[in-house]
């Protein structure tokens, strides 16, 4: 057994060590570089031949702010490097790297996410569309983000706007859009293949291959497949693992300079597990069960894009979307039929109109499972026709510019609504810009609004059974938005540049559940039902449009350079509500449970490293403050990435998320005790041949 | 472990020395200048310089400027100037599009004869331009456009060819 040290001679055996490794240190700043990459001074670049130049790496692209740094609107832009770094495996992860943009993950295969608050499991109040395709359903008036999927790999960008839309139309866009874009088929030429698993994702393939003349037709076709774990559950019952399969292909046709064409498909099919609320009118009344959700579905999509003399341009685009949804306690089969045209018009130098219409046909069959959740009538056809104008004035050159803008909708049960906007942009000095914004939005009501009958069992009185059910409220009205926003951005210095904008939302008939009635005995249910069940007691409720108020917030996002190979992002998101409730009596989800579900603070540090040339290091720290609503507390966790290049070919990574803790609940949404998300880590081995 | 931080930043210092995307941009705007043939009207007179104008916003800084200091093609002294306006175009021999110029059509067809136009984006070419340049993971790339560098007259080699990413010959309509 050694004996201790005297304290003394421990310090002499410290400073030792200490001067050891300092001369160690100056050993590396003194010694030449060994042979890496080559001097890159310009003298350096200079006598390469074009084959070098062609080969050398440059630092991350540089920062395009010069896009949404003319932009009026709130928006972040998350590039595919962005995505492919931090290690994301679903588009609602990658999502966490914008501001203002809340995700909670409730189980294995469901995300609530909402933009400046209002999060839910369906994003009611976000628009969202991949390649200009609307990827919302009428039934609830939101997406379903675990069938909302390509390969990471080709997406070229999602744009995340905070506030109501700009020249994105639609409805709904309301508290925000998040605008998935992938690459043209002609950037994803070549043979691309990844494989991986992990703890939490079990397995995972990706490939595909792109060909075709870059002059002409350029093509590609993909597929994936992913098995997928559950999540934790203190009960042990681990109903939420997950599993799927999707592929498709794209293919753009230059045609001439002027006419360019693209054509896309997918087609997916997956198993959820999940657990769902029972509740019928015969025994057992209510329950859960637990089951697997048959999800798939397809789409395509065509694009064609004309350039008219003057810098003028028109775009056509029509898709069909297929969903087919067989979940435990509902199924629905949705057709969507949709075409849109818009033009962009330079009236003179100082004013350019962008203006275009649409047309969606969306048709849905309701299969009932329980009689605890019913829509009537079962089959529904909704239509929407949409328009909008835009126009674009420079008033002073490169540095006031205003924006004046409307939507016009009309769907068949709101009569016309109109969306107008106004914007603002000033840009003093090349190098800051200023904007202001006022919009009023709508969302339009859903299915789930106007047609749902959702019952729940609450016991028995006096031998007869009581239920309480949510009628359909075929007076709906829409939801208001009246939002003033103001932002400010700043290149403060060539590797510091600042991103700040804030709101002021006032709302407007938000959404709410009213208690209606008193207990009353009901001997014939309001929707047709094969068997009539025994006399009941009910109690009546209904969705109404009895919550208004004010949100505001401001999210700032600076991102800095300290050095050429390490870029270091960040985001800060503030949000504060303040609902109130229009006399009636409220029902569970009335202002405390929107409040209670949104955050108040977020926080997102992104730090990226190139280390060597063939080694990157990304890691991601973020906060989210409590949700108690839905029995979250605030919570801080990680993520991270490491990658090597073996060489141009071959790449292997190895990343972890959600690292700090074993396991942490971000969003109680499931029936039973809140599911926690397990920190995951996962390998994967990268194959590409450009 | 402090050593080992200040250890490892010294060797991130020097293994991860990486040029920006604008400084080799520069370098082959001036290899450009060697692998393209301009027509003997493209100058004024025999001692004019050669001029590479940057149209609109300045995205290289000192880059350009570096690179060129002190180059020439065919005896005649490089030089880096900056236009706002595009007809002043004419009287370079190689134009770069910044990024602000929004009606790149309408400027290049103002360019004219004997002027080689050079841009950024998928979308260059396809508007009339002769070089656009685009960043294919994070390496420096160009596309061609042949059928823009023959209509201004210019003659380009079969080395520049055969670098590029690729090469298109994509006719402008004509279009009153």
């Amino acid at each position: 057994m050694p004996l201790p040290r005297a304290p003394h001679r421990r310090n002499v055996l410290l400073r030792r060590h200490v001067l050891a490794w300092v001369l160690a240190c100056t050993g590396i700043f003194a010694r030449e570089p060994q042979a890496g990459p080559p001097q890159t001074t310009p003298s350096a670049l200079k006598r390469m031949s074009l084959e070098q130049l062609s080969e050398i790496q440059v630092t991350s692209p540089s920062k395009e702010p010069v896009p949404a740094f003319s932009s009026p609107v709130a928006i972040y832009v998350i590039t595919g490097e962005d995505i492919r770094r931090s290690g994301a495996t679903s588009i609602p992860d990658a999502l966490r790297l914008a501001p203002g943009v809340e995700v909670a993950r409730i189980d294995g295969s469901k995300w609530s996410v909402g933009i400046r608050g209002f999060g839910t499991r369906l994003s009611r109040s976000v628009l969202v569309l991949i390649d200009g395709r609307t990827v919302y359903t009428p039934l609830f008036a939101g997406t379903y983000w675990e069938v909302q999927d390509t390969l990471l790999e080709d997406i070229d960008r999602i744009e995340v706007i905070r506030g109501p839309g700009g020249a994105i139309w639609g409805p709904n866009a309301v508290n925000g859009v998040i605008n998935i874009i992938t690459r043209s088929s002609r950037d994803t030429q070549g043979g691309y293949a990844s494989a991986g698993g992990g703890n939490v994702e079990q397995g995972f393939a990706n490939v595909r291959y792109g060909g075709g003349n870059p002059d002409g037709l350029t093509w590609r076709v993909y597929a994936k497949g992913f098995t997928r774990g559950p999540e934790f559950h203190s009960d042990r019952d681990n109903f939420d693992d997950w599993r799927g399969a999707q592929g498709g292909f794209r293919m753009d046709w230059t045609k001439s300079a002027r006419d360019s064409f693209t054509l896309q498909g997918d087609l997916y099919e997956q198993e959820d597990g999940e657990r769902v609320n029972v509740s019928s009118y015969v025994p057992a009344f209510t329950g859960t069960a637990d089951g697997d959700a048959d999800l798939s579905g397809g789409n395509i999509l065509f694009k064609w894009k004309r350039t008219l003399s003057g810098g003028n341009d028109f775009q056509l685009q029509a898709y069909y979307d297929r969903t087919n949804r067989y979940e435990p306690n509902l199924g629905e089969r949705r057709n969507t039929f949709d075409i849109d045209f818009l033009e962009r018009t330079r009236l003179s130098a100082n004013q350019q109109l962008l203006w275009g219409f649409g047309a969606r046909s969306s048709d849905g069959h309701f299969l009932e499972a329980i009689s605890g959740l019913v829509f009537y009538p079962a089959h529904r056809d909704d239509y929407l026709l949409s328009g909008f104008l835009e126009d674009d004035i420079s008033v002073v050159p490169n540095k006031l510019s205003l924006n004046l803008g409307g939507k016009f909708l009309r769907t068949n049960y709101t009569g016309f609504a109109a969306q107008p906007s106004a914007r603002l942009l000033l840009t003093p000095t090349e190098n800051q810009s200023i904007w202001v914004s006022f919009t009023h939005a709508v969302r339009t009501p859903s299915d789930a609004e106007e047609d749902f009958y959702l019952s729940s069992y609450l016991g028995t009185a006096n031998g007869i059974e009581e239920f309480a059910r949510f009628n359909a409220n075929k007076h709906f009205a829409p939801e208001l938005l009246n939002g003033y926003e103001a932002g400010y951005r700043r290149l403060v210095t060539k590797s510091l540049y600042l991103d700040f904008a804030a709101f002021y939302n006032h709302h407007h008939d938000l959404f709410s559940q009213d208690l209606t009635g008193g207990p009353s005995l009901e001997t014939t249910l309001p929707f047709p039902e094969a068997n009539q069940p025994p006399p009941h007691v009910i109690l009546t409720a209904q969705f109404q449009n009895d919550l208004y108020g004010v949100t505001t917030g401001a999210e700032i996002a600076p991102e800095w350079r300290p050095a050429s190979f390490w870029r270091l992002r960040g985001s800060y998101s503030f949000l504060h509500m303040d609902l109130k409730q229009a006399p009636s009596i409220a029902l569970g989800a009335g202002p405390g449970m929107v409040d209670g579900s949104s955050p108040s603070h977020e926080v997102v540090i992104d730090s990226s490293w190139d280390l060597a040339k063939h080694l990157q290091l990304d890691l991601t720290y973020r906060y989210v403050s409590a949700l108690p609503a839905v029995l979250a507390p605030a919570y801080s966790t990680g993520d991270a990435r490491v990658s090597w290049r073996f060489n141009s070919s071959i790449e292997f990574a190895v990343a972890g998320q959600n690292l700090f803790q074993p396991y942490h609940v971000e969003y109680a949404g499931d029936p039973g005790l809140p599911v926690a998300i397990r920190r995951s880590v996962f390998a994967t081995l990268i194959w590409r041949t450009k | 472990m402090v050593c080992a931080l200040c250890a490892a930043w010294g060797w991130l210092q020097a293994l991860a020395e990486q040029p920006s995307e604008y400084d080799v941009k520069a370098a082959f705007l001036l290899n450009f200048t060697r692998f393209v043939e301009w027509p003997a009207d493209a100058f004024a007179a025999p001692a004019s310089p050669f001029a590479i104008c940057v149209l609109g916003k300045d995205p290289f800084g000192r880059a350009l400027d570096d690179i060129l200091e002190g180059e020439s093609v065919n005896g005649r002294k490089l030089e880096a100037r900056r236009i706002s306006e595009a007809p002043a175009a004419r009287a370079c021999q190689m134009v770069f599009f910044g990024t602000t110029e929004k009606d790149i059509l309408r400027a290049v067809r103002s360019s004219g004869h004997g002027v080689l136009t050079v841009g950024e984006g998928e979308d260059f070419i396809r508007a009339g331009g002769a070089i656009g340049f685009i960043l294919d993971n994070r390496r420096v790339r160009f596309d061609i456009n042949q059928a823009a560098a023959e209509d201004a007259g210019l003659k380009l080699s079969s080395k520049l060819l055969n670098v590029a990413r690729s090469v298109h010959k994509i006719e402008m309509d004509q279009q009153p």
